[in-house]
């Protein structure tokens, strides 16, 4: 039986003026990839923030490693996890290889953990150069280097996308991957929804401060799709239903020789997100 | 409770990059340049003041401004919220930067001194002197660093500090402006260079009590003021 890790229950969020969180439940499995998915200003932030203990929440209860993360600044219980966030800096004037340096020490590992880890994000020729020298793809990939130094028990990506830019997602990805294998629990928020197909053991859609769906990617496709199939002849492509009238039209299809594709319509996560929240994940 | 492993990584990181930080090089040579444009004019041998303003101008710029710049900075490019996020407490945090200041600090001095040369005074009353004003100068220039959103913008901050500590005490005893003589009058920069012209003239501690006083009273008013900016400041919005 696996143990919840991430445990939030009618979590709320107030800022000054706007309700960011009204009230969102879940739990996150020990060794799962659970991806937080959602719209521009949904919450996501506010939710990572609130989980690593950057932030406080205004009603509900958080726990995180059975600590609750808005009082336990301890050294102890951020030890063992690591944020990657849109908004955490690195210091320009110094080598990438210094910059991760420092955080060995904080963190107290070996230092030959920032060699390794240059590896697994793809820069291993660049430990030498200044971070102010880097594209902005590459400081992102640092940035995620640091988050992973101290291999932690609970990693949070906000927002991982542009560290996951197609020429390095897949060292990247089997990076994550690696890590989850040996036991790393992931949370990740994205809206990108390709991303989360690829690597989300589940994922839970928010919208407007308010889950609408908590499942693995399978069951929703499963539970909202519309069971269509699209067939493509020489006159044109249509859309078939499954049912016994769309079947006597498929294999009259296929003994005519006329059948030139078919596809299944399973509905992307996009897709559902929209069927449940009437707005689009971009 | 202090990490000794964290906070000697704080300071090895915090001298790397002041190194090769113009911000923070300028305040720190800005000192020695001043250092260097007295030394060429020829100054009466019994007015101290060619040899404690240098002194004066390298603790207080570099105590408060490196300190503020550092600091500051530190919320300007967001490294302070990874900072916070690794088991760096914000006194480590704090107490890494201190200690980097002292050091640049010492090397100013150091370089002013070997400028400027030393007042002919009783070198213990002198350090114990100088390490009172650094300490009330870098608790200003910590609250000007945790008031400012950008490195900039601490020297902006800053500024009021700069005219009125550190220009009062060098420009205003020219001026014949009694209203304005009567605050600088107790400012811990004119006590500083008062006791020093005292020291010399006499030697003794007593002549340097009330000095030592108002500076203890600065220590501990401005430290005051840092503990209030520090428990007020939150690292992380
Ligand atoms: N510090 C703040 N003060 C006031 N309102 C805030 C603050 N931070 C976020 N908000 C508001 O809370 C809501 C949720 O913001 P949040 O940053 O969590 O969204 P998000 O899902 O991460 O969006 P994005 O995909 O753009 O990063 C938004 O409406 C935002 O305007
Ligand atoms: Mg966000």
């Amino acid at each position: 039986m696996k143990q919840a890790i991430i445990k939030v229950e009618n979590l709320g969020k107030q800022y000054k003026k706007k309700q960011a969180l009204k009230g969102i439940s879940f739990e996150v499995q020990q060794g799962e990839i659970f991806g937080f998915l959602g719209p521009s200003g949904s919450g996501k932030t506010t939710t990572v923030k609130i989980l690593t203990s950057q932030l406080i929440h205004t009603t509900g209860r958080v726990q995180v490693l059975g600590n609750d993360p808005g009082r336990s600044r301890r050294p102890a219980f951020l030890a063992r996890i690591g944020v990657l966030t849109d908004n955490s800096g690195l210091y320009d004037r110094l080598s990438v290889l210094d910059n991760l340096v420092l955080f060995c020490r904080l963190y107290g590992v070996s230092e030959k953990r920032a060699g390794a880890v240059l590896e697994a994000v793809n820069l291993s020729g660049d430990g030498k150069t200044p971070v102010g020298k880097l594209s902005k793809g590459m400081k992102q990939r640092v940035t995620l280097g640091r988050a992973i130094l101290h291999e932690p028990d609970i990693l949070f990506l906000d927002e991982p996308t542009s560290a996951l830019d197609p020429v390095n997602s897949g060292r990247i990805r089997e990076t994550l991957l690696e890590m989850n294998r040996r036991g790393t629990t992931i949370f990740l928020t994205t809206h990108n929804m390709q991303e989360a197909e690829q690597l989300c053991h589940r994922v839970a859609f928010l919208n407007n401060g308010e889950l609408s769906a908590l499942d693995t990617p399978q069951a929703l496709r499963l539970r909202y799709g519309d069971r269509t199939i699209t067939v493509t002849t020489r006159e044109g492509s249509r859309v078939i239903a499954q049912n016994e009238a769309g079947a006597d039209e498929v294999s009259a299809l296929m003994r005519s020789g006329e059948l030139l594709a078919i596809h299944s319509n399973e509905p992307t996560l996009g897709d559902i997100f929209v069927q449940l929240t009437g707005r689009g994940l971009e | 409770m202090l990490s000794m492993r964290r906070f000697k990584a704080m300071v090895a990181k915090e001298w790397k990059d002041g190194i090769r930080n113009p911000h923070i090089l300028l305040n720190a040579g800005m000192p020695i340049l001043l250092a260097l444009l007295f030394a060429q004019k020829d100054g009466d041998p019994a007015d101290l003041t060619f040899l404690t303003v240098p002194i004066l101008v390298a603790i207080s710029i570099t105590g408060a401004f490196v300190q503020a710049a550092m600091i500051a900075e530190e919320k300007e490019k967001n490294t302070l919220r990874a900072l916070m996020l690794s088991p760096a407490t914000k006194l480590e945090v704090l107490a890494g930067k201190s200690a980097t200041t002292v050091l640049f600090a010492l090397i100013v001095i150091a370089a002013c001194i070997v400028i400027s040369g030393v007042p002919d005074v009783n070198i213990a009353y002198l350090a114990i002197l100088s390490v009172l004003l650094l300490m009330i100068f870098m608790a200003l220039g910590t609250v000007i660093g945790l008031i400012a959103r950008t490195a900039s913008e601490s020297s902006i901050v800053g500024l009021p500090v700069l005219l009125f500590f550190i220009f009062g005490p060098i420009f205003v005893p020219d001026l014949d402006v009694p209203v304005l003589m009567n605050v600088i009058r107790w400012l811990p920069s004119q006590q500083y260079v008062v006791a020093i012209t005292e020291l010399h003239r006499d030697g003794a501690f007593g002549s340097i009590a009330g000095q030592m006083l108002n500076l203890l009273a600065w220590t501990a008013l401005t430290g005051a003021l840092c503990f209030l900016a520090y428990g007020r400041q939150r690292f992380d919005k």
